[in-house]
């Protein structure tokens, strides 16, 4: 189809104000993040901003405190996306399963999803705060516990509140996901295994899964860029308390910036993190395209 | 196999049960008294003599907690509103249209769907510097619409190319131009999907803190989330009642869209998730 001249004014006009505003508010960003992160980047110095390099990376290389956080957001990430997957594809295939109260199991799963993540973590300190209601439960109720643990006082203690919140509030996603996909699995080829005699753990593995992997795939994608992008819950919750120890890497480069004035810094910091998530988001579509084939 | 459907349910049930838990604590003390620090022994439901509701009435007696909520209200509205515009443009001519270097910008904006949003918070805080969107509610706008645009893009072109094509011919041939198509046939064809994006975005914005966080400071303001947050650090100790009152009135309107158009929630998640 030849398009007219005074078709193609209008293409351009359409495309105009979205890419006007994505072009200034993420394209402007993302370039002058990399080029500030060559620089002592001080917002208080008007004059100028000093080069230095490549400072700022061998700075993040070297710093203990973000090695911490570093492998705080690997263990969050490794523990949340599997946890949240699993409980939430079986809570789907439980759902699946019956005809009653679908659409009632379904909603009041997928609440915590729609909760903000400020409320849910606020919740979830209240609730595991050294004199809250789960240590109460714990030491005067269920007598597992002889004093009452300090579970926001400590590295791991505090990383633990902040996964089992990110698992709380990604089973409905998941649930709704796989929901979705289990539907598009062949009632054929569930009958055609059990004229073979598969039972439901044999039919799991040869039916079901092979038949949702993209699905699969593709939740494994947005957890995993989810699971880098945990902020508000660790800031709310511990606020990488005690000495940094909770920090995850973005609650630790937003703590650098913005506590410490280090902008340069954090902006490095920033720039490697996307590196990071481009090459594994990478790595993931190329798997995802070989087993499509 | 009617004892099976049984254990199911009761597996659903506690499983449901477990998941609701800590929402009915948030609503249980937002209705005690707002006493002590913690209350001792802690209790999961206040007795029914206890309940009161004075939590809410001094939520609801300070003015500027109404004046946070329709913040929150404004921002998310039209961050929406012009999220839906520009993206549904964009979508309708990445659906239709071929030009040069379209499949390097299509690729381009759905990529940065990988970045986590506040890696950018450093040059989009100085770009709100140089912009004076520093304290300004409006200037939250349009950082949300950009954040939104490359999701809303690509789940909206997918709409567009589920509308037959006929359709955008036999409007040519009435005369239409590119304008006509995308205002007669694609906008009200691809409504639902629209839709769905929307309450998504909806909901990105009404809920987002870290950059509303470090931009505002202002009491008058601040959106809901900030205002929540602010409970925190200015008190010797926190008032949890007080807290969660303000999250219930926060919750509240979302739960409320969530139920009544959960359907549109379901596909907004699921077109894009099931195709591969």
């Amino acid at each position: 189809m030849r398009i007219s001249t005074k078709s193609k004014w209008q293409i351009a006009l359409l495309l105009l104000p979205g890419l006007l505003i994505f072009g200034t508010f993420t394209l402007y960003p993302i370039i002058k993040l990399f080029y500030m992160s060559f620089f002592e980047w001080d917002f208080k110095n008007a004059l100028g901003q000093s080069f230095i390099g490549m400072g700022n990376y061998r700075e993040v290389a070297g710093d203990v405190y973000f090695r911490t956080a570093f492998v705080n957001t690997i263990l969050y990430t490794l523990i949340t996306v599997p946890g949240q997957m699993v409980i939430g594809f079986l809570i789907a295939l439980l759902i699946s399963q019956v005809t009653k109260f679908k659409v009632g199991y379904r909603v009041l799963y997928y609440l915590p999803v729609v909760t903000s993540w400020v409320i849910a973590s606020l919740v979830f300190k209240y609730v595991f705060n050294t004199e809250g209601l789960l240590n109460y439960f714990l030491v005067n109720i269920a007598h597992v516990a002889g004093k009452n643990v300090r579970w926001l006082d400590t590295r791991w203690g505090g990383l633990a509140v902040a996964m089992l919140l990110g698992i709380w509030k990604g089973i409905g996603w998941n649930m709704v996901v796989f929901l979705a996909a289990l539907q598009t699995v062949s009632q054929d080829l569930y009958e055609a295994a059990e004229v073979d005699g598969a039972g439901p753990v044999r039919k799991l593995f040869a039916v079901t899964l092979p038949g949702i992997r993209g699905t699969i795939l593709f939740a494994l994608v947005m957890l995993t860029i989810g699971g880098f992008n945990v902020f508000t819950s660790v800031k709310m919750i511990t606020g990488g308390e005690p000495a940094h120890r909770t920090d995850v890497v973005l609650t630790w480069m937003y703590y650098k910036a913005f506590s410490a004035g280090k902008f340069g810094y954090s902006a490095a910091l920033s720039f490697l993190i996307t590196l990071a998530l481009a090459v594994l988001a990478v790595i993931q579509f190329r798997l995802m395209q070989k087993k499509d084939r | 196999m009617k004892r099976k459907n049984l254990w199911i349910h009761l597996i659903l049930f506690s499983g449901l049960a477990l998941v609701i838990l800590p929402m009915v604590y948030m609503v249980s003390t937002s209705l005690k008294p707002n006493g002590a620090l913690y209350e001792y022994p802690p209790r999961f439901l206040p007795s029914l003599s206890e309940i009161t509701v004075e939590n809410y009435k001094y939520i609801l007696g300070q003015g500027k907690f109404y004046i946070n909520f329709l913040n929150s209200i404004f921002v998310a509205f039209v961050s929406v509103l012009i999220t839906a515009m520009v993206s549904s443009a964009l979508g309708y001519v990445m659906a239709r249209f071929e030009f040069p270097g379209k499949g390097f910008l299509f690729s381009f904006i759905v990529l940065t769907m990988i970045i986590p949003g506040l890696t950018l918070i450093i040059p989009q805080y100085e770009l709100a510097v140089k912009l004076r969107a520093i304290n300004s509610l409006v200037g939250l706008i349009p950082f949300y619409v950009a954040w939104t645009i490359p999701y809303s893009t690509f789940m909206i072109k997918g709409f567009v190319e589920n509308v037959p094509r006929e359709l955008d011919e036999a409007t040519y041939m009435d005369g239409g131009s590119v304008f006509t198509v995308f205002a007669r046939v694609i906008l009200p064809l691809a409504k639902p999907g629209i839709a769905s994006v929307s309450i998504f975005n909806f909901l990105t914005s009404w809920e987002e803190f870290p950059w509303a966080n470090t931009v505002i400071n202002d009491n008058l303001k601040r959106t809901l989330p900030i205002a929540i947050s602010g409970f925190f650090g200015q008190h010797q100790f926190t008032q949890w009642g007080y807290v969660f009152a303000l999250s219930v009135f926060s919750l509240a309107p979302i739960l409320l869209v969530f139920l009544f158009c959960q359907r549109f929630f379901v596909e907004g998640l699921t077109s894009g998730s099931v195709k591969g």
